[in-house]
């Protein structure tokens, strides 16, 4: 039973690690939050691709 | 390139520049207003405001700044031995497209005489490398990626064939072009700021090319001083407002190419009014070091 629970404690830490990063890599929370302020405040998205 | 000062308008940052790898995905966002504004190739902007997409051009991004490259010790000396040969175009509704277009046809060649094969401009290099494709025509820092890794050689660069090349326009969205006139004016007057300081000399575009390399383009900053600072008439930031003898131009290849299916008039696709605006427009007063150190 010690072993199960320690599993699923592992098992929750690391899907909890995976997500914390993945939140903190992968999401544009600039874009995000900018999207939720009322379009007066709202800063532009430009987008642009790494050519001249 | 010309975003990178204009974030820090008077007003403060009123934007927030996001990289996409390739037009089709760019254009995408556009559409579902998850981008307001952008920097597209100018056919793509002129063929999608022809199907109805709300969007107008409102400024150029740069003049010049792409070549037809060839593999350095291969067989394509001239244009009329790209004959036969595959190469590689960053979509059919770019100007490195027509300007392929326009050198075949000045050369008593017809547009089908070479094979076209449409490619992610990060990926063009490393085919040339590796001899997937024979040539590519493309956008700077590319052209200089395949003459820095010693097997890319310029066959023609871009104003050879076409004076006041131009590629990428700002385009924005009519919705905020409408509510919003303001803040396209500060994006406007910002572009044109930036690129009357990149146009300045060497140190500025040197600054430049270390500060986009590294915070906007992740690229290496000796690329961009090999495609900005060498030669800094390869890429020009001035003279950017929108002319209609340019766009008829474009608009009029991409008729003949089938890339455009109906005759669509300046007024419909460019909004002159920004530019104007900007033409009193100074550049930045950025010292280089300042500006590599922010």
């Amino acid at each position: 039973m010690a072993t199960l629970g320690r599993t699923i404690g592992l098992l929750l830490t690391w899907t909890a690690l995976i997500t914390g990063l993945h939140l903190w890599l992968n999401v544009d929370w600039s874009i995000l939050f900018n999207d939720r302020l009322p379009e007066g405040e709202r800063k532009l998205n430009v987008a642009y691709i790494p050519v001249t | 390139m010309t975003d990178y000062v204009s974030r820090f308008s008077r007003e403060g940052s009123l934007f927030i520049p996001k990289k996409f790898q390739a037009f089709p995905e760019l254009k995408d966002a556009l559409i579902a207003n998850r981008m307001q504004a952008g920097f597209i190739v100018a056919p793509m902007a002129i063929a999608l405001r022809s199907q109805g997409v709300p969007i107008k051009i409102v400024y150029l991004g740069h003049r010049y700044g792409s070549a037809v490259v060839v593999r350095r010790d291969g067989p394509v000396h001239t244009v009329r031995d790209l004959a036969g040969r595959t190469l590689a175009i960053p979509s059919r509704f770019a100007d490195e497209h027509l300007i392929v277009i326009q050198a075949l046809r000045r050369n008593g060649m017809k547009p089908g005489s070479v094979h076209l094969v449409e490619m992610a401009p990060p990926d063009v290099a490393g085919a040339l490398a590796v001899s997937a494709i024979d040539a590519f025509s493309m956008g700077e820092p590319y052209p200089s990626q395949a003459e820095m890794g010693g097997y890319g050689r310029i066959l023609f660069k871009a104003q050879d064939y076409w004076p006041d090349y131009m590629s990428c326009v700002l385009v924005v969205r009519q919705d905020v072009i409408d509510r919003r006139p303001s803040a396209v004016q500060a994006l406007v007057d910002g572009i044109a700021r930036s690129g009357l300081w990149l146009d300045e000399g060497r140190p500025n575009r040197e600054a430049a090319a270390d500060f986009v390399g590294r915070y906007y383009f992740n690229q290496p900053p000796g690329l961009l001083r090999w495609a900005l600072a060498r030669d800094l008439t390869r890429v020009v930031y001035s003279r950017l407002a929108p002319r209609k003898a340019d766009f008829d131009m474009v608009r009029d290849l991409m008729l003949q190419t089938g890339t455009l299916k109906r005759k669509i008039e300046f007024d419909e696709y460019v909004d002159t009014r920004f530019a104007d605006g900007a033409a009193g427009e100074t550049a930045w007063t950025y010292a280089p070091a300042s500006a590599t150190s922010r």
